[in-house]
């Protein structure tokens, strides 16, 4: 069931030895269903086989072939056992070779041998891509797409057939013409030729439609797709797709209004088609490389998730796009593990749109870092190319990618691969450690710079005049607070001079002149500390402090003032008359005090 | 004080983003109760809580700007946007393909075909480069980013540095407050998101910091006159030279700045080394990008700076000899060096006359009067309407802060002032120049904002103190040690503010206050707006939007270029009209004629010229530019007004201005002198190529049921010539909204063939032997 790549001689050497003369077998074909599908841009020809078994040993696989016109576009071919229910048996190919005919030639063993006499029957499949050739090559945008296929009229067979139909389907009631071989009747959409009898082995016959086929001639001329496994959750998978409309070329103008008004203008062009994800896919995205494409449309589904692909614009014959389509699975539908081994289960190719054809695919895995032990099982042979590495998030030693590629592959091509390898748990650990370990070398740094002194002269000056802006700034505090003070004994006062609560004041006039004391021996410490310090604003402060001393001496008087006020002793206007000279003063006392701070 | 502290700070959580600007009184003191420990005291305050505070609130700054610069993505997705920003990402893209050298090395054979374009040595590096490193750091770290999203990033990541250096700068200025007002306003403010919303890779994004750390440091070397932040202050020239042309503002401003503090008697040491320091080594970092060269010491627009320089030499040679000599000896060495140097300058002017002078005055005539640059839309002077559209309260609070900083004046603020006039004045003469206006009017209304606040919240603040708790106000700078600038420092104490508190009641400050926030809350609120809805459009993707309220997104300008990038030759070359020229470069990877880059004037017009005339002429045009394709853009369908036909009157006066005998204005107009695209406008136009293409196939297409059949909807009318059909031309692409028009230019045919019915000759001499006959068969 695979088409292993026969150009290495190695490769052919291995198979002369398989060679064998198959008349000898002495099987036949007793009844040969073959249906031809050409109704989309790939001929699907499936037959139905009744063997026999007429020689004279029990046989164990028979040999099917591929006519060797055919051969070049074969993509797949495969054979099972028609079983009684639905499902079928499928069946083991090994490529082989026969001595003196041409083609492609397939060893198929069967699930138990077959006695002589007995009967089995086998439903042969073959797909062939790029067979279907658009003739006329180029067409105007209201032209419809006609195409000629080139087959075998019969079952290209190493044994000889009893009786034989074949059936072909088209994509459309128009057929320009037909071979005629044994007068075939047409109905709507499909040529019934047949029923041949006692066809001998390797017949062929040119069987040839040339037909109306507007279904997309879509190929994938290439696609990489890149699965990406994280162990913290999530496969993200992405595929790039190169695309190219392979039916017949657009010849003249492309006409908007034409393509707008008539339904039937550019038939053969495609606007749109289905990709089916897997229905845990997320963040889908589908973009190129000047950015999104904004004409898609996603559909979840229960079973999938549909995304209706609309490239920028509808593809003509010859037309080509470009585009990326990735999303996001959730890993533990697809990673299987069991202590530190694990496996992945993922399609190695999957749906891009119905009835696909990819000319070239490279799949590349790109595992864990630290992923070790690695072993593929691929569903058929595939060409590895050597392994790389790759570096995103956080990597230090880089991930290991595992790189396989494949020539035409065909929808029958979509099935799982599994990946086998071991990974350390504890490497896990590695990527949050080495963010917390980025943080505390920032935040170290940070704290050892704003700690440490990195001038590299020493600047004495600098540091007193430091030394004194800081001194400075307490005896500004200092000062100011005292200020302050003073309000607050006017504060005091005032309450006096209307409670007359000698008490009170007393003892506001006492805690007044505790603050005012220590606040004044801060000052003249730090004074004395300017001076120390040789800076010549020591004198300002004194300066400052022999004005404050006058200011608490008016302070005072107010007070005694207001004493002898509220104990009758004085005059009331006399006493307003003494307070305003007496703030008066003050406050020109106060504001020599700062015009003096303002130069400190 | 502490109290204060608290208070503010519950403020600022309740209010994280937007509340950034109630905090210009939340000046954190350096000296609190416990200012017992001397010299380590005095240090550890302020590295504690107003540090803490200015990085939280300069953190929100960058996050609320980055944020609201990220609309486009949002709703759209991560693109470039517009016309420039592709050619920037174009080139960024090969730098970071093909390296350094083979960047600046680079010549594009892909545009202005078939001149090319020597791209190394025509571009502003800086931005590339920077997004270049940063990529490169990135992948270094195996972040694997790609370089759009770099691109796309970079200047929301770079409008948080401009914020911090707009802060730095206005706390120079005036106080910590100040700064982080500012650099509030400027994270927000759409004067400047205008320029750089994500997805906006252009040279304004990333030069708007360059501009306002230069600054930064050229205030702060004017301020310690050390050589030290001098260099830094060329270095960061330097990077504004790399990054964009307007550092010509800034090589003007800054000698400006010392010819005024010379004027105002300001001179001082400190000046003579900064400005010194700076114009040597500014010079020489500034000759080393290719595009700028030897710019520097040749153009008119660069003297000012030279004879700033010249001149300060000359008055610190002055100052002294004044110190050296007699006064005598000092008069006449006075008397000798001025009437030398007005004879030196009475030379220059002669020469300068007769070289500089006049291209100057030439090249400020071609910017009035070569269509090309009157045709961009952003080269039209600013209208008031814009003025408030960008800068919303803060254009009518920035004369206050002007008045503040010229009421308090010192060497700084002169600066400021200079700044903020000069900006004032270019910004009225273009709209683009909205740009460098926008950073000093933030920082003027913070400086206006903040002084208000300070006065009106910090008496509340008092006023529910007690009066011991009271501690000296403001000082901030002190601890940083520097103490020569007095005049900086608004200093309140308890005494005057006493005396202010007499006039205004409590009742007056909290309303006061509560206009301050609302004004403040306003102007928060329209700079959203503003984002969301004028800055926020890709221009690449255009959206409408159903009554429902569903959106449509109209991609047609990436289909077609994308379906040139795929379905067309690699060498194809494709003619537009020069606006679409970096985009087709950059979408559909293909050789174009001309494009924004605009240097060359007359091929412009050759394009132009072919457009505008009949299909035949501009055949023959299109044929000597090997033309495979023709794309236009074409609004009528959905009514897109910034179409090629609305800008044709443009290509035929840029097409005229060089082919005059070819091309006339008037003729495209009716004699009513209208431009018509209907039955009634002139029949020039109707025929010209442009018309054709445009309107190919439009006259069959009826939009709906009310109008007739090819009905324009940009120019609401039905169009005169419905009947096209194109001899030398074929419609190779229309987009789905019709929006773009790609013509493929045939081949010339192998055989002309004949147009007229051929002539039945009858054989009537009858000597005409049969051999000549027979020869002639064939071609009847």
């Amino acid at each position: 069931m695979n088409i292993p790549f026969c150009t290495v001689p190695t490769c052919l050497l291995l198979i002369t030895g398989l060679c064998y003369r198959v008349v000898a077998d002495g099987l036949v074909n007793e009844e040969v269903k073959r249906t031809v599908d050409l109704s989309t841009h790939i001929a699907k020809i499936t037959a139905e086989i009744l063997l026999l078994n007429q020689g004279d040993s029990a046989v164990h696989s028979f040999i099917l072939a591929v006519e060797p016109e055919l051969a070049p576009n074969l993509a797949y071919v495969g054979a099972s056992v028609k079983g009684d229910e639905e499902e079928d048996g499928i069946l083991e190919l090994k490529q082989t070779m026969i001595q003196g005919q041409s083609g492609e030639f397939y060893k198929v063993q069967l699930p138990s041998s077959l006695a002589v006499g007995a009967k089995l029957r086998v439903k042969v499949e073959t797909v062939l891509s790029h067979i279907l050739r658009p003739f006329p090559t180029h067409i105007t945008q209201a032209e419809r797409q006609l195409v000629v296929f080139q087959g075998n009229h019969y079952l290209y067979s190493p044994y000889p057939t009893r009786s034989q139909t074949t059936r072909v389907r088209l994509a459309s009631k128009t057929v320009e013409s037909y071979t005629k071989l044994g007068n075939p009747s047409k109905s709507d959409e499909a040529i019934e030729y047949g029923p041949f009898r006692d066809v001998a082995p390797f017949s062929e016959d040119a069987l040839k439609v040339h037909y109306e086929n507007n279904t997309p001639f879509l190929t994938i001329s290439s696609i990489t797709r890149i699965i990406e496994v994280s162990h913290w959750g999530n496969i993200a998978v992405e595929e790039t797709i190169d695309m190219r409309h392979t039916g017949a070329f657009l010849k003249g103008p492309f006409s908007r209004y034409d393509y707008q008004r008539q339904s039937d203008s550019g038939i053969s062009s495609v606007k749109s088609f289905k990709t089916i994800l897997p229905a845990s896919a997320q963040d889908v995205y589908y973009r190129d490389e000047i950015g999104n494409i904004s004409t898609s449309h996603l559909q979840i589904l229960e079973d999938s998730v549909e995304v209706e692909v609309r490239p920028r614009f509808p593809l003509f014959g010859g037309w080509k796009t470009h585009y990326i389509i990735g999303y996001n699975l959730p890993s533990y539908e697809y990673l299987y593990t069991l202590g530190d081994q694990y496996a992945l289960k993922m399609r190695l190719v999957d749906h891009v749109y119905d009835d696909q054809v990819i000319d070239s695919l490279t799949v590349k895995l790109i595992l864990p870092e630290g992923a070790r032990n690695i072993h593929v099982e691929t569903p058929y042979p595939i060409d590895r190319i050597p392994d790389q590495l790759h570096y995103t998030y956080l990597d230090t030693f880089g991930r290991p990618v595992l790189v396989a590629s494949k020539n035409n592959l065909v929808e029958q091509h979509i099935q799982d691969v599994v990946v086998h390898y071991t990974f350390n748990k504890v490497l896990m650990l590695q990527e949050p450690l080495l963010v917390v370990g980025a943080f505390y070398i920032l935040f170290f740094t940070v704290i050892i710079y704003v700690r440490l002194d990195f001038s590299i002269t020493k600047d004495p000056a600098a540091e007193v005049r430091m030394k004194v802006s800081s001194i400075t700034e307490q005896v500004l505090t200092l000062v100011n607070k005292r200020l302050g003070l003073y309000r607050h004994m006017d504060e005091v006062v005032n309450r006096y001079k209307q409670s007359r609560d000698t008490g009170a004041l007393n003892s506001g006039r006492k805690i007044l002149e505790a603050d005012h004391r220590t606040l004044t021996n801060d000052i003249s410490s730090l004074q004395a500390r300017l001076k120390a310090e040789g800076s010549d604003l020591a004198d300002k402060v004194g300066e400052v402090q022999k004005l404050d001393g006058q200011v608490k001496e008016l302070v005072c008087r107010s007070w005694q003032e207001a004493e002898r006020l509220v104990a009758g002793k004085v005059k009331k206007e006399a006493y307003i008359d003494n307070e305003k000279t007496l703030s008066s003063k003050r406050l020109e006392l106060v504001t020599r005090i700062d015009s003096l701070l303002d130069t400190l | 004080m502490a109290e204060q502290h608290t208070a503010t700070d519950g403020k600022h959580k309740a209010s994280p983003n937007a509340g950034g600007s109630v905090h210009g009184n939340s000046r954190p003191n350096a000296v609190g109760g416990g200012g017992k420990g001397g010299l380590s005291g005095g240090l550890a305050q302020p590295a504690g809580w107003q540090s803490l505070l200015s990085f939280t609130i300069l953190f929100l700054a960058w996050l609320a700007g980055f944020s609201s610069r990220l609309f486009a993505v949002i709703r759209f997705e991560s693109i470039i946007h517009e016309f420039d920003p592709w050619f920037n990402y174009r080139s960024t893209h090969h730098l970071t393909t093909n390296g350094f050298y083979e960047f600046l090395n680079w010549f594009d054979e892909r545009s202005w075909y078939p001149l090319g374009r020597i791209v190394g040595g025509t571009v502003y590096p800086g931005l590339m480069v920077t997004a270049g490193l940063i990529h490169y750091v990135l992948n270094l770290l195996h972040l694997t980013v790609h370089i759009r999203d770099v691109c796309v990033f970079l200047a929301p990541v770079f409008s948080g540095l401009t914020s911090i250096s707009t802060f730095l700068l206005t706390r120079e200025l005036w106080n910590q407050g100040a700064g982080l007002l500012a650099a509030c306003f400027i994270a927000i403010v759409p004067g400047y998101i205008s320029r750089s919303v994500a997805g906006s890779f252009d040279n304004e994004g990333i030069a708007i910091f360059a501009l306002q750390f230069t600054y930064y440091l050229w205030v702060k070397s004017i301020k310690t006159g050390s050589v030290f932040w001098s260099i830094g202050c060329c270095l960061s020239y330097f990077y504004m030279v790399s990054a964009w042309g307007g550092y010509v503002f800034i090589i003007n401003l800054i000698p400006l700045h010392v010819f005024v503090l010379l004027l105002m008697q300001r001179y001082s040491r400190r000046v003579y080394i900064a400005y010194s320091t700076f114009y040597i080594v500014g010079l020489v970092l500034s000759m080393q990008i290719p595009f700028v060269g030897f710019q520097p010491i040749r153009t008119s627009e660069h003297m000012a700076a030279a004879g700033v320089f010249a001149l300060l030499q000359a008055y610190a040679l002055l100052q002294y000899l004044k110190d050296r000599l007699t006064k005598q000896e000092f008069q006449t060495l006075f008397f000798l060096g001025v009437s030398l140097a007005a004879g030196v300058v009475f030379l220059t002017v002669i020469y300068l006359t007769y070289t500089d002078v006049c291209l100057l005055y030439s090249s400020s005539y071609a910017k009035i009067h070569i269509p090309i640059i009157a045709s961009v839309s952003e080269h039209q002077p600013t209208t008031w309407v814009s003025f408030f559209f960008d800068l919303h309260i803060l254009v009518c609070t920035f004369p206050a802060g002007l008045w503040f900083c010229i009421k308090n004046v010192n060497d700084e603020r002169v600066f400021v002032a200079l700044y903020a006039i000069s900006a004032v004045y270019f910004a009225g003469v273009m709209v683009r120049l909205m740009l460098t206006l926008t950073p000093v009017v933030c920082m003027l209304s913070a400086i206006a904002f903040s002084s208000v606040f300070e006065h009106y919240l910090g008496d509340d603040m008092k006023r529910e103190n007690p009066p011991v708790e009271d501690s000296s106000d403001e000082d901030d700078k002190r601890s940083s040690g520097n103490l020569y600038d007095k005049a900086g420092k608004v200093r309140k104490h308890v005494s005057e503010q006493e005396k202010a508190e007499e006039g205004l009641g409590p009742n007056i400050k909290s309303i006061v206050t509560m206009l301050m926030l609302m004004l403040l809350m306003m102007f928060a609120v329209h700079c959203t707006w503003v984002t969301s809805n004028a800055y926020s459009s890709p221009s690449v993707v255009l959206a409408s939007y159903n009554n429902d309220g569903t959106r449509n997104i109209l991609d047609d300008f990436r289909e077609a270029y994308y379906w040139l990038r795929q379905n067309t030759d690699e060498h194809a070359r494709v003619m537009s009209w020069w606006d679409y020229g970096y985009q087709i470069a950059g979408m559909a990877n293909r050789t174009t004629l001309v494009d924004n880059n605009t240097w060359n004037n007359s091929h412009i017009a050759l394009v132009g010229k072919a457009m505008s005339s009949n299909e035949s002429a501009a055949y023959e045009i299109m044929r000597s530019l090997d033309v495979d394709y023709v794309l236009i853009i074409f609004g009528g369908v959905i009514g897109y007004s910034g179409d090629d036909i609305n800008k044709f009157l443009w290509m035929v006066r840029i097409a005229e201005g060089e082919h005059p005998k070819d091309i006339r204005e008037s003729d495209y107009f009716t004699p009513q002198g209208e431009f018509r695209v209907d039955k009634a406008g002139s029949p020039v136009l109707l025929n010209c190529l442009m018309y054709k293409m445009s309107y190919y196939r439009f006259g069959e297409m009826q939009l709906d049921f009310r109008t007739p059949p090819g009905f324009d909807r940009t120019r609401n009318a039905e169009i005169g010539n419905k009947d096209i059909k194109f001899k030398h031309l074929e419609e190779a692409f229309t987009s789905e909204h019709w929006l773009v028009r790609i013509y493929k230019v045939k081949k010339l045919e192998n055989r002309e063939p004949l147009e007229h019915k051929l002539r039945s000759i009858v054989p009537r001499q009858k000597y005409t032997s049969k051999k000549v006959q027979g020869s002639k068969r064939p071609n009847m």
